[in-house]
């Protein structure tokens, strides 16, 4: 017993010496760290993945994010505008920046789809989202989003990094640095990417940038193995692999019995046992069979055109109960890059996302996972009011207003906030800007965005960076400076 | 047992502190041994240094500290508890902030005061802080000059071979201890090769070796070993690591390519392949262009190789060809992070703390920094900086520069007619385009079109808007005829690619250098603040180290036409005279050989460093080193022939209970292999390998998760995979130092064993023992890989009997044979696998075969992976 604790010790302090690792590297039994100060040190001496107390009581202590890379149109989700409707087919009136010259029209464009008042808060919908419609009044809908950088990636950095610029570390990083987490076993930021391919950015979308690169997202692929270095060789029959480090372990120990005393054989011994557990832990939180066939026929695990979206559902509500902090679920590369085609685009992404969405709401909701988790579905920008592509009908982009909504983790529940203009062009009442997204988001975890800093060359790096972040009170249930009941 | 683990603990981490323990506090106290650090650490700041003093106390005499301040006197000798820098203390209200005096340091004060608060002699009316050393910094060890001590006299003489014992030996001696036994043949011929060209042995040498019975086998062994090309490749590693070596230029996101940095590490790797003289070696890296005059034109390979030997001073992080960081300070960091490099791999300190206030520990105040940093500043020049594309010199000679001057005249003319066709298709779109507007508002369009838009009258900036595809250009109009476009470029991208290769490849020198009559003053920067330039200062080494014969460095050197600064220098410190430079490099490669240091903080030898566990070898081994004309060859044949080096590695009891850090070296140590020489390892034993030595960096590239992997990076242009993959061939298994070292994007097999972070350099490893490593040995792609290759190997190069292949499974991956058991427990490994293998795989059929290995080979495969990533690999003993 006594050498374990030895060795458990001397894996975190080996550790602390500034072990960087890869994509896998998360620290070991959490038992041992617990000793750390009370109040989060902004800028740790060492880096690990133990879990650190919030600055303040935080709501959330876990994320869930739907990323839906290519810009979702909030006109024909979200956002209904009847002035569009009226004026549909007419030039629209200002100035507006096109992406795509060659397609680009000056046509307003209404889309063929109905919104209709839902749930108790009344939310305005469009049909396409049937499901998200049935859980309205557990959301806060954000209608003023706005980022000012008209592309893609710029617009992704902006969101995910807090600047428009390459290099700068994913939001996941950030919580796992602010926060570590709870499972030691499991990596603490996961990504479900999907299988029609890597989004705009590709593997920068969860890249720790600066930060120690223990921080970098790890991803759960589509196919195996689905977590690489964790999961065992492909087509490796059970059993097979643990034979493996039975022979490992008999070579060391027949080694380690050559040098008594050497402590440190000893130790990788343990650290091989340790992998297998956590090999172990991963492949059991990917294990969808103990689901009750209720659960599974909620995530649309039943049904073709929904069993792949509802399994990545699925599996972050099972990653999040077992202790992960942030899980992104990902949409392929430029699914709601609607440029053209929109008429049939729109209703099928739709169709392939909206019901397992909504259905890990429900179910982290009766569960009682939904209060401590919050949950964010959103692209990087919107889409304009007029047409692009007349023969093909599209929308071109638009990041000076769109869409995005928040669930859980101390977002008011059946809110809408801000709106954008009588087009659905800009953000016009309330702005949210992504910084002001990211001190929320933040303040919501305990944390202050202005603070958790890391080391740089140029000064102490932020999130925010110096930009004005303001804290959206108006979409929480408990704003800073209200005192917190029980 | 939980004793001989934490030792261990304490054995990694905090190995300076354990030996500074000894040394704390026999009685009686005086200011100057025992107060005085502890004030110069917590209290300076304020109570000292700065040009105001805070609350008028000044802590840096014990006099002072009687005269007190605003609030009277802070010390009454022998009454701590009257004392009133005791009671601020102990209140913790000073000092202000996180850091707080420890409770031993509180003790020492005090009983220091209830002594009588002495001072170890009268002190001075007057202080100028950098001549203001106590004796007890003067005579700090690191600062005397090396001494030639005389050879110790042992009882155990027959255990001796070399001199290097005879120290070791009386040090274990006056412990009642010995030498223990020699290592056996196959052990030594492992730690031998590991240790000199960072591989391991081939079975053939194995068994050479082995079986060698005339007496000098080691000996030739060993000068086998150093005449190979790879002992400059894993020797030069090492002084990567102190250099900071990188391909890429750090400090912003950009993290742009040095594309010429490699010159710099092939120059260190012949360096140590032909053993240049240390001093030879130093000279050239820190004034290499002072050797020559500029221009640096049409110059020898000699030469070239004198520039590129500069590279060292070009090795820090510089941010300042990113053209959105802030340049003041980019330009000084990179000043800064070069001193650190220079200070922390040369003289074996952390002078980097001066640059803003008095080193709290070491005697080296703010005005000394600065000092050093004006032996550099004429090159670095803040004022007229150079960015890093603008510091490259070029290794061209002038009948290069004519082929390429005529290559880029035809270049021209191509690039003229690409863009003359692609105005054609842009008026050709636009024509079209127009056609689409009504007829009676073409004219007006086209004339709104030729205007330029900063001119355009309101009404046709609205027709431009209401008919928006009008606006094609040069950069949209791709949007429009996209394959046209695409050929277009194509072609004209072919044609310039084929003009390309008839162009002379580009040769640079990533180097430092000079221009003649440029050198701006250097000031002392208050609280390293750039903004508050102050006195200014003369180049000159850190006083402290001045002793009786100062480094004589002119503002201008009359006999070349630069200031000769860093040449006047880098002859001083290779004078043989210097107290530091000897012993860093001796001890550096002591490291090397013995996992750790005779001082184990290599990069420190100040206060805060550990003390030499072996004082007198170290000085015996440096004067040797200056003797030998700083051959580091020789060094090595020093220490590998010497007998402590031969010793068996296994832990004795006896020994154990006295030396359990085994810093007194009754036997060798049992070390972790570094990163590199893991995944070197691996592909020497699959027989991959690549020998090639020197050239341009291999790629990485991340995968499909994010993983920094061997690869040409084939993203898109939105950072997507596009699933393509270049092949680079043999390149992909050359040794890991040739991996092009991108500071953003480590190669994450390396960094997972703790390859170090160049921020800005690393003058002595961590090595970690973390699960990470064990999953990534489990199932990485690259053991995966490489352990199937080393099957096919031992398949191809033994007889069909499982056996025998077991056999050779071992002598190509530990260096050894293996025993009956261990070949039985194989056997039955083999066969579990194979029926286990064969059983998952999914049946071949004619028109399908299996696309898997056979399951023999994968079982095959599956125990050399247990192998490679198994103890005896992972360590030498």
């Amino acid at each position: 017993m006594s050498q374990m604790i030895g060795s458990r010790r001397h894996f975190l302090a080996t550790q602390a010496m500034g072990m960087g690792s890869v994509a896998l590297a998360w620290l070991l039994t959490q038992e041992q760290v617990r000793g750390e100060p009370p109040k989060p040190v902004d800028v740790p001496k060492s880096f690990t993945l133990s879990p650190k107390a919030a600055l303040a009581p935080p709501q959330a202590n876990a994320m869930i994010s739907f990323f839906m890379q290519g810009g979702p149109s909030h006109l024909d989700l979200f956002d209904n505008k009847p002035e569009l409707q009226k004026h549909t087919g007419e030039n629209f009136p200002g100035e507006i920046k096109y992406d795509n010259a060659a397609e680009s029209s000056p046509k307003l464009f209404y889309g063929p789809w109905k919104f209709a008042k839902h749930g108790q808060c009344g939310m305005e919908l469009s049909e396409l989202l049937p499901g998200l419609a049935e859980v309205c009044d557990d959301i806060t809908l954000i209608r003023s989003m706005h980022t000012g950088v008209n592309n893609h990636g710029q617009s992704i950095y902006a969101l995910n990094g807090g600047r428009p610029t390459a290099g700068r570390p994913a939001l996941g990083s950030w919580l796992t640095y602010g926060l570590g987490t709870e499972n030691q076993n499991l990596p603490a930021y996961l990504v479900l990417t999907d299988p029609g391919g890597l989004p705009v950015l590709g593997v920068e979308n969860w890249h720790n940038g600066w930060l120690p690169s223990l921080y970098q997202g790890t991803v759960i692929r589509p196919q195996e193995p689905r977590i690489l270095n964790l999961d065992p060789p492909r087509q490796s029959p059970e059993g097979a692999q643990r034979r493996f480090l039975g022979l490992l372990e008999n070579l060391n120990r027949e080694h380690l019995a050559q040098h008594p005393g050497e402590h440190d054989l000893a130790a990788r011994i343990s650290s091989f046992e340790l992998a297998a557990r956590m090999q172990t832990s991963a492949r059991e939180a990917l294990e969808l069979s103990q689901e009750t066939e209720a659960t599974q026929k909620l995530y649309g695990l039943d049904n073709p055109k929904t069993r792949e979206f509802g399994t990545r559902c699925l599996i972050a509500r099972r990653l999040i109960e077992r202790g992960v902090r942030f899980v992104e679920i990902c949409t392929g590369n430029q699914t709601w890059d609607h440029h053209g085609g929109i008429v049939t685009g729109l209703p099928d992404v739709c169709a392939r996302t909206d019901r397992p969405t909504s259905a890990l709401i429900k179910d982290l909701k009766q569960r009682g996972l939904l209060d401590s988790t919050l949950v964010h579905w959103g692209g990087e920008m919107g889409r304009l009011p007029v047409v692009q592509n007349e023969k093909n009908i599209g929308r071109d982009h638009n990041t000076y207003g769109f869409s995005m909504w928040l669930a859980g983790g101390g977002i008011k529940r059946g809110c809408v906030h801000g709106a954008t203009d009588e087009f659905g062009h800009k953000a016009v009442e309330n702005v949210v800007n992504h910084y002001d997204y990211h001190a929320t988001l933040f303040y919501l975890f305990g944390l202050d965005a202005t603070k958790i800093a890391f080391p740089r060359p140029t000064g102490l790096g932020t999130i925010l960076d110096g930009q004005p972040g303001q804290i959206v009170s108006a979409i929480l249930e408990k704003p800073p400076g209200v005192p917190q009941a029980g | 047992m939980l004793r001989i683990t934490f030792r261990v603990l304490f054995c990694v981490v905090l190995l300076g502190r354990v030996a500074l323990a000894d040394e704390v506090a026999p009685a009686p106290l005086t200011f100057e041994a025992h107060v005085r650090p502890i004030l110069k650490a917590h209290c300076w700041h304020c109570h000292g240094e700065g040009e105001v003093l805070k609350g008028s106390l000044d802590l840096r005499q014990a006099r002072r500290l009687v005269r007190g301040g605003d609030t009277g006197t802070a010390l009454v000798p022998g009454q701590s508890g009257e004392s009133l820098i005791v009671e601020r203390i102990a209140a913790g209200e000073m000092p202000p902030g996180t850091k707080k005096v420890s409770a031993s340091e509180l003790a020492t004060l005090r009983a220091w005061i209830d002594q009588g608060a002495k001072t170890a002699r009268p002190e001075p009316e007057q202080f100028i802080p950098e001549s203001d050393f106590t004796d007890e910094e003067r005579n700090f060890w690191a600062f005397r000059p090396v001494s030639r001590p005389a050879i110790p006299k042992v009882r155990q003489t027959e255990q001796a071979r070399t001199g290097t014992d005879l120290f070791l030996l009386a040090e274990l001696e006056r412990h009642n201890l010995g030498f223990s036994p020699e290592a056996d043949r196959a052990t030594l011929i492992r730690r031998l090769s590991f240790d000199l060209i960072g591989l391991p042995p081939s079975p053939e040498a194995v068994d050479a070796f082995v079986n060698d019975n005339s007496p000098d086998a080691y000996e030739l062994l060993v000068e086998q070993l150093l005449a190979s090309p790879r002992y400059g490749e894993r020797w030069g590693r090492h002084w990567l690591d102190a250099a900071g070596y990188a391909d890429s230029d750090g400090y912003s996101t950009k993290d742009l390519d040095r594309k010429y940095a490699y010159k710099f590490r092939d120059y260190v790797i012949s360096s140590f392949n032909t053993d240049r003289p240390w001093d030879q070696f130093l000279v050239e890296q820190l004034a290499g262009d002072e050797l020559l005059a500029p221009p640096y034109k049409n110059l020898t390979p000699d030469q070239s190789e004198k520039l590129i030997a500069t590279g060292f001073l070009r090795m820090a992080p510089d941010g300042t060809g990113d053209g959105e960081v802030e340049p003041q300070a980019a330009r000084n960091e990179v000043v800064a992070e070069t001193i650190k490099v220079v200070s922390t791999s040369i003289l074996g300190l952390t002078v980097g703390c001066a640059q803003c206030h008095d080193h709290r520990y070491d005697p080296i105040p703010q005005k000394d920094y600065y000092r050093l940093r004006a032996i550099f500043e004429p090159a670095f020049n803040v004022p007229n900086w150079r960015n890093p594309a603008g510091r490259l010199v070029s290794l061209w000679h002038d009948e290069q520069y004519a082929q390429a001057a005529e290559i880029d005249k035809q270049k021209q003319q191509l690039a003229d007619e690409r863009l003359v066709v692609l105005d054609n298709v842009v008026a050709e779109v636009f024509e079209r385009e127009l056609l689409k507007v009504p007829e009676e508002r073409r004219e007006s369009a086209r004339a709104a079109k030729a205007t330029a838009a900063d001119k355009r009258t309101p009404e046709q900036q609205q027709l431009l808007k209401d008919f928006p595809p009008l606006n094609v250009d040069r950069g949209s109009v791709y949007l429009y005829e996209q394959q046209k476009i695409a050929d277009h470029n194509k072609k004209y991208d072919d044609l310039a690619a084929q003009l390309q290769t008839k162009r002379p490849p580009e040769e640079y020198a990533h180097c430092l250098t000079e221009i003649p009559g440029q050198a701006p003053a250097t000031r002392l920067f208050v609280r390293g603040d750039i903004n508050q330039p102050r006195d200014e200062v003369t180049p000159g080494e850190p006083s402290i180290l001045c002793g009786e014969t100062p480094a004589a460095i002119p503002l201008k050197s009359e006999a070349i036409p630069t200031t000769g600064r860093r040449l006047a220098w880098a002859r001083h410190l290779t004078n043989g005279k210097h107290p530091l430079v000897a012993r860093v490099i001796v001890n550096r490669a002591w490291m090397h050989h013995f996992g750790v240091g005779l001082v184990s903080t290599a990069g420190d030898f100040g206060f805060l460093g550990a003390r030499p566990s072996h004082p007198e070898l170290l000085d015996w081994l440096a004067s040797q080193f200056v003797e030998n004309g700083w051959s580091l060859k020789q060094l090595h044949r020093q220490i590998v022939l010497s007998t402590a080096y031969r010793q068996s590695s296994v832990r004795r009891t006896e020994h154990e209970a006295v030396d359990p850090e085994n810093r007194l070296l009754g036997r060798a140590p049992v070390r972790r292999i570094e990163a590199e020489v893991l995944r070197d390892t691996v592909l020497a034993a699959s027989g991959r390998l690549s020998g090639q030595i020197y050239g341009v960096p291999v790629p990485v590239a991340p995968d499909e998760v994010g993983q920094i992997v061997i690869a040409v990076d084939t993203r898109d242009s939105a950072g997507r995979p596009t699933g393509k993959t270049v092949s680079l061939g043999e390149d992909e298994f050359r040794r890991s130092l040739y991996v092009v070292a991108k500071r953003s994007m480590p190669l994450s097999l390396l960094e997972s064993f703790d390859s170090p972070d160049m921020r800005p350099n690393c003058t002595q490893r961590g090595s970690s023992t973390v699960s990470p490593q064990a999953l990534f040995l489990m199932n990485n792609d690259f053991l995966l890989a490489q352990s199937e290759q080393l099957a096919r190997r031992i398949q191809a190069e033994s007889s069909t009997d499982l056996a025998s292949q077991l056999r050779l499974a071992w002598r190509l991956v530990c260096g050894r044979g293996a025993s009956d058991v261990q070949i039985a427990t194989g056997l039955e490994f083999l066969a579990a696998q194979t029926a286990a293998f064969a059983e998952g795989m999914p049946p071949a059929t004619p028109d399908k075969p299996a696309t898997v290995p056979d399951p023999a080979l994968r079982a095959l495969a599956n125990y050399c992976q247990a192998l490679l990533c198994s103890n005896r690999v992972l360590y030498v003993e």
